[in-house]
């Protein structure tokens, strides 16, 4: 009984501005990890191919040590691959499928689905129909002749292609690559293997998104995962199961203080996020000192358990409680100068009187304990 | 406080005992001259308070010159009820006794209790300086530092701070001029005084800059990849398109097709020129045919034409010959007209020459006549001339002897009359007229003699009276006569005249003669100017002229008749002269026609005969017919060329060759073309690919992401330190902003004062101290507007006036806050304009209302309207 692995969107050689150097190029690294373990996997269930639909690399641009160390990341599965061009490595005239040829990085048993035309595996029993795109984006449905595709009759019919399925995804997701609902049935596939939907989703029984198999965003939608498709036989209802392969997992988390209470509870919140995650913590409300010395301390803790951590505590105010302004000793023309912070912390310039009032508090407290030392 | 009572004993000035009672509340005036002891005294009074009374480095204290005396000063005055009394004395007698209200302090505890008192610190050793004069040393101002304040109030800082009360201290004190100076510090680090980024801001905004440049031009290399990949793609289309179609090799084929049937149509232009060149040529000789037959017929006509012509001209010879003698015979006449004409004029000139001769000769004859009577006039005056010169010669006389005679003369006479002067004078009165000889010379009756030389009178019967002239004068004037009389006689000898008078009668006939001479030489100059023999030859030469008169006049020949007048005669001949020329210029161009006709008859004769040999040639008629017969040949000939040609015209037009000569071009230019748009697009294949290969292999997207990354932290760095710098500028702004707030309301109480004085001098002005109290900003109004001045940047004059008023200030707070105040000001002002010095007046008036003043001047009269008695130094000296 034939059985493949169904993936897409690898993105290979994808960076992060918006992390540290630290932490972005882990995050870089786990997309080639995330392939090895999929080769790992596509061993493991001995497979009779892996489809990737599209989007391999994440640009045209890459480094020839990227294409070379990606193909190197699939030396785990010597079985046939199925590499498909989506809209960020499309099969341009110059492309990086072209530069791989040229570079001699292509091993013989990873197929490059550079053109509209099928590929026959007679001895595993099924054709690959693939549906390459030849530009950036396409208006025209590029599957449509997968319709017209005459194959042996004993073969399993398999469409891989990268687009938006028509009528089924957001509105934004269907200006490009269109691609019509019922293609599997009109084109008679035995299954329709998509990418460009970020997380694993299905269409219909024949026609599935499997995702990215490593989460690069926060906004999630089943990412992480890879599909186990099983086809009985030519017209058999294909068995298709899906298995997290990721890494990372990107969570976004927000807190509102405004009790010494919430900053416990917010500091255990943290302790119970999974360690390597991608954190994206927003904090507002109010804290005091003693509740931002608590949170300064978990947040430094958090930051050496996750992968990553971005902490916006724009809308945090600092609230000196009337113990914090006696222990600092903010007396006379200091204290009302904290008070018209305070007070300007909620106001037009907030910001800047919020940041003001930090670094006084850091500059008192320093004072303090110089003095404390002395 | 008030001070009741001051005397100084052995001090400086006052050697002798000086007592200051009665001292008021309020001020009180001091004046006098410079050097009456008002410095003196306000020294006596310092030392009583800020010297220690052991202190050995008073010795200024000392009158000049005595080290032995011991300075003393007492001092009354009363405080909070209390009276106090103050003996101090130096050097010499060192004491100390302070007594308040019968309790007395004495030694060093008195020193303190002053101390104490009145705010001020005592040296520990040595003299006192400004450093320990605290309070004192701001209200007692001393000559000429009146404008110094700052020092002043730095030392009284403590008691002053102590006035306003506890906070004010708080405020420079607390931990917050310490988190000023953090904050500040710590701003430093990241913003400029003025606000510009600096240090590790600056270096952030830099790196952020530089990251997106860097990203820019990577993403433009990327987008310029993009294009080349496009351009690729359209190149590798129209590769496989131009392949398929293989245009080049069609245009190739359509330039055959149209260079073949170009090539027929050049074929029939050919056949076209070739017969045009035959119809010209057959045009040709019908032309000259044409002219053949046409020559043949005008020789008949020509032939009756010559005939007339000879006749014409023999004719014409014929009638010209007739004219023959008429013409010779009006040339004949012509020439005897002139000859005749020319005889004439030559007798008409004779006879007018001879008529010129015979007016010439009766002139000249009547020239000699006239001149020949002037020669003999001459010639007799000549001789009296002569005559007369000759005469003139002999009376002539030496005029040098002339003159010496004149003066020997007159010398002589002036001598005689000398003479009888000093001659001695014989008088005499005879009664016999014999008796009496003088000399032998008898004398008589009455008269008398001179004596020139000795004399002898006789007389008779009586003897002889020798007389002798006395004296040299006598003698030399005898002598002197006789050598005039001898020079006299030499003279008139010389000149042969007997006397001058004869001298003179012949001076004067010899000028007479003179004048005689002179006129007659001028008659004769007048009849013969240049003498009498110029005159004879003259006249000799007419003569001879004469005498050829004559014989020119008897050779001319004889007048015949009456003759033609000359002018008369020429202009005849001239006539005569016209008329013969006219006659024969009529002549030559007769004879001129004659020989014209002749030749005309000979040429138009041959001409006849050419033409008539000619056309009586038997060989003309052949000719005749033979053109005649070739002109109908070549016509026919004609008329084939020309349909041949045209037909053949309406096939070339129809192919247009010029237009298949374009094709060829086109089609072949379009066959290269193609050809070269392959080659070219395969170089740009090649190309674009070449670069692709290299750029692909730079990872630029790779580079591009990661210098996002770099660029985002930078971006991050950049705006937390942003944000740390504004938030440091923002509490360094409150904090500053505060603190000053705090202190000006500290400050309120003496600000109070301040305003008060301030106000008297400039209404609506304000004075500014700084927080250690120390007058900054003097603020007007001037024109309605707000005036600024730093008190370091106001005039000498206007700082002294400011730094009063602010110690005024100072005392009014002091006073306030229950502490004693005495105001001493020795000469102060003196730099302040009148109007300025009367304003200062008010305030020290109102400010002696709550403290006592005393006020020492040498300007007695700027002082007058202070309301109080001047007490003058020198009264109290005496006194």
């Amino acid at each position: 009984m034939p059985r493949f692995l169904h993936t897409a969107d690898w993105q290979i050689g994808r960076q992060y501005p918006r992390f540290d150097p630290d932490d972005a190029v882990p995050l870089a690294e786990a997309r080639l990890t995330a392939v090895e373990r999929i080769a790992a996997l596509a061993a493991e269930e001995s497979v009779d191919a892996v489809f990737a639909a599209g989007d391999v690399f994440d640009a045209q641009t890459v480094s020839d040590r990227t294409i070379r160390r990606l193909f190197n990341a699939m030396a785990g599965y010597t079985g046939p691959w199925i590499l498909l061009p989506g809209n960020h490595d499309a099969a341009l005239a110059e492309s990086v499928w072209t530069r791989a040829q040229r570079l001699d990085a292509v091993p013989d048993n990873v197929h490059l689905a550079l053109s509209a035309e099928p590929i026959e595996f007679s001895e595993q029993g099924f054709v690959v129909l693939p549906a390459p795109l030849a530009q950036r984006h396409a208006q025209n449905d590029l599957t449509a002749w997968f319709d017209q595709a005459d194959t042996d009759s004993g073969l399993i019919r398999i469409g891989v292609a990268h687009g938006s399925v028509q009528g089924v995804l957001a509105e934004e997701m269907e200006a490009h690559n269109p691609i019509a609902p019922d293609r599997a049935e009109t084109a008679r596939l035995d299954y329709l293997a998509l990418g460009d939907w970020h997380g694993a989703k299905q269409i219909n029984a024949r026609t599935w998104y499997s995702g990215t198999p490593e989460q690069e965003r926060f906004r999630g939608n089943e990412p992480g995962h890879v599909l186990l498709v099983d086809i009985a036989s030519s017209g058999a209802t294909p068995a298709v199961m899906t298995h997290f392969v990721g890494q990372h997992q990107w969570i976004q988390h927000e807190a509102a203080l405004a009790v010494s209470s919430d900053v416990d509870a917010l500091v255990s919140a943290l302790q119970e996020l999974p360690e390597g995650a991608v954190v994206d913590l927003k904090i507002a409300g109010t804290v005091d000192l003693e509740g931002k010395q608590a949170l300064d301390r978990a947040i430094s803790v958090a930051k050496a358990r996750f992968r990553s951590l971005t902490v916006d505590d724009a809308g945090l105010r600092l609230q000196p409680s009337e113990e914090d302004i006696a222990s600092l000793k903010a007396d006379g023309y200091v204290g009302a100068v904290i008070a018209e912070l305070q007070e300007e912390q909620s106001g037009e310039n907030g910001e800047v009187a919020r940041d003001a009032m930090a670094v006084l508090a850091e500059i008192l407290l320093d004072a303090q304990g110089q003095g404390g030392g002395a | 406080m008030k001070l009741l009572r001051v005397s100084v004993n052995q001090l400086r000035q006052f050697r002798d005992p000086v007592e200051i009672r009665d001292l008021e509340d309020g001020i009180n005036l001091f004046t006098g001259p410079n050097e009456s002891g008002k410095s003196t005294l306000v020294r006596a009074i310092r030392a009583a308070f800020f010297e220690r009374h052991k202190s050995s480095s008073v010795g200024d204290l000392q009158p000049w010159g005595d080290s032995a005396a011991a300075p003393e000063v007492e001092l009354q005055f009363e405080w909070q009820g209390k009276i106090w009394k103050v003996v101090k004395s130096f050097l010499k007698k060192k004491r100390c006794d302070v007594s308040v209200d019968g309790t007395t302090y004495s030694g060093d505890e008195g020193d303190d209790k002053l101390a104490d008192l009145l705010g001020f610190d005592l040296p520990k050793k040595g003299a006192s300086n400004e450093k320990h004069w605290g309070i004192p040393g701001l209200l007692w101002i001393e000559q000429g530092a009146g404008q110094e304040i700052k020092a002043p109030v730095e030392h009284a800082g403590q008691q002053l701070k102590a006035a306003l009360g506890e906070d004010l201290g708080e405020v420079a004190s607390s931990t917050g001029d310490e988190l000023i100076g953090r904050v500040s510090s710590e701003r430093s680090k990241l913003l400029t005084g003025r606000g510009k980024p600096t240090g590790e801001l600056s270096k952030a905004m830099d790196q952020e800059e530089e990251l997106q440049a860097e990203l820019h031009d990577l993403r433009e290399r990327i987008q310029r990849y993009a294009d080349q990949v496009d351009r690729l793609g359209q190149l590798r289309a129209e590769q496989q398109k131009a392949d398929a179609e293989r245009p080049w090799e069609q245009f190739r084929q359509q330039a055959q097709q149209a260079q073949q049937a170009l090539d027929s149509v050049t074929a029939l232009q050919k056949d076209q020129e070739r017969d045009q060149q035959a119809l010209s040529d057959c045009q040709a000789s019908i032309e000259t045919t044409r002219e053949l037959l046409k020559g043949f017929e005008s020789q008949k006509g020509e032939l009756a034409e010559r005939e007339r012509q000879q006749q014409e001209a023999n004719q014409k010879r014929t009638e010209l010959e007739a004219r023959k003698p008429a013409v010779e015979e009006a040339l004949e006449k012509a020439r005897r007209a002139h000859k005749g004409a020319r005889e004439a004029l030559k007798r008409a000139e004779n006879a007018e020459r001879r008529e010129e001769l015979e007016r010439q000769q009766k002139d000249l004859e009547a020239d000699l006549k006239r001149d020949s009577d002037k020669l003999e006039r001459a010639k007799s005056l000549h001789a009296r001339l002569l005559e007369s010169r000759q005469k003139q010669q002999a009376l002539a006389l030496d005029a040098d002897s002339m003159k010496q005679l004149q003066e020997a003369v007159r010398a002589l006479e002036r001598l005689d009359i000398q003479q009888k002067a000093v001659a001695t004078r014989l008088q005499y009165d005879l009664q016999d007229d014999q008796a009496v000889t003088l000399d032998g010379e008898a004398l008589s009756g009455k008269g008398e003699s001179l004596l020139l030389e000795p004399g002898e009178v006789a007389v008779r019967g009586v003897g002889t009276l020798r007389i002798l002239p006395g004296g040299d004068d006598v003698a030399e004037v005898a002598r002197n006569q006789a050598r005039l009389t001898d020079e006299r006689d030499g003279l008139l000898q010389s000149l042969g005249v007997s006397s001058l008078a004869e001298a003179e009668q012949r001076l004067a006939e010899h000028d007479e003669l003179a004048q005689a001479i002179e006129k007659d030489q001028s008659v004769l100059n007048e009849l013969a100017p240049e003498g009498l023999d110029a005159l004879s030859d003259d006249l000799k030469l007419r003569q001879d002229k004469l005498e050829r008169l004559a014989e020119q006049v008897s050779a001319l020949p004889a007048p015949q008749g009456e003759a033609l007048s000359v002018t008369r005669a020429q202009a005849q001949v001239e006539t005569a002269e016209e008329a013969l020329e006219s006659a024969e210029d009529a002549y030559q161009s007769y004879k001129n026609e004659m020989a014209l006709a002749d030749q005309a008859l000979e040429k138009a004769s041959q001409e006849h005969r050419r033409i008539k040999t000619a056309l009586e040639d038997p060989k003309r008629s052949e000719q005749e017919k033979q053109a005649q017969n070739q002109l109908l040949e070549r016509g026919a000939a004609e008329r084939r060329f020309q349909q041949s040609i045209a037909e053949r015209d309406l096939k070339i037009q129809a192919a247009r060759p010029d237009a298949l000569q374009q094709d060829v071009e086109r089609f072949t230019r379009s066959a290269e073309a193609a050809e070269r748009q392959l080659e070219e697009r395969t170089r740009e294949l090649d190309k674009i690919q070449a670069v692709l290969e290299t750029v692909g292999a730079e990872g630029l997207g790779e580079k591009c992401a990661e210098t996002e990354v770099q660029l985002e932290r930078a971006s991050r760095r950049r705006a937390e330190l942003q944000r740390r710098a504004d938030a440091l500028d923002l509490l360094l702004e409150r904090l500053t902003a505060h603190r000053l707030e705090l202190t000006r309301r500290l400050q309120a109480p003496l600000q109070k004062h301040l305003t008060h004085y301030v106000q008297l001098l400039f209404p609506g002005g304000s004075l500014r101290v700084d927080e250690n109290l120390i007058p900054e900003v003097l603020v007007r109004q001037t024109h309605g507007a707000e005036e600024r001045g730093s008190f370091d940047d106001l005039s000498f004059g206007a700082r002294e006036q400011m730094a009063l008023i602010s110690r005024l200030a100072y005392a009014d707070l002091l006073s306030e806050s229950g502490q004693p105040t005495l105001i001493i000001l020795d000469d102060a002002l003196v730099h302040s304009d009148a109007e300025r010095l009367k304003a200062m007046k008010r305030v020290l008036y109102d400010a002696s209302q709550r403290h006592q003043i005393l006020l020492f001047t040498c300007h007695p009269e700027n002082w007058q309207d202070l309301g109080v008695v001047a007490q003058s130094m020198e009264a109290l000296k005496s006194a």
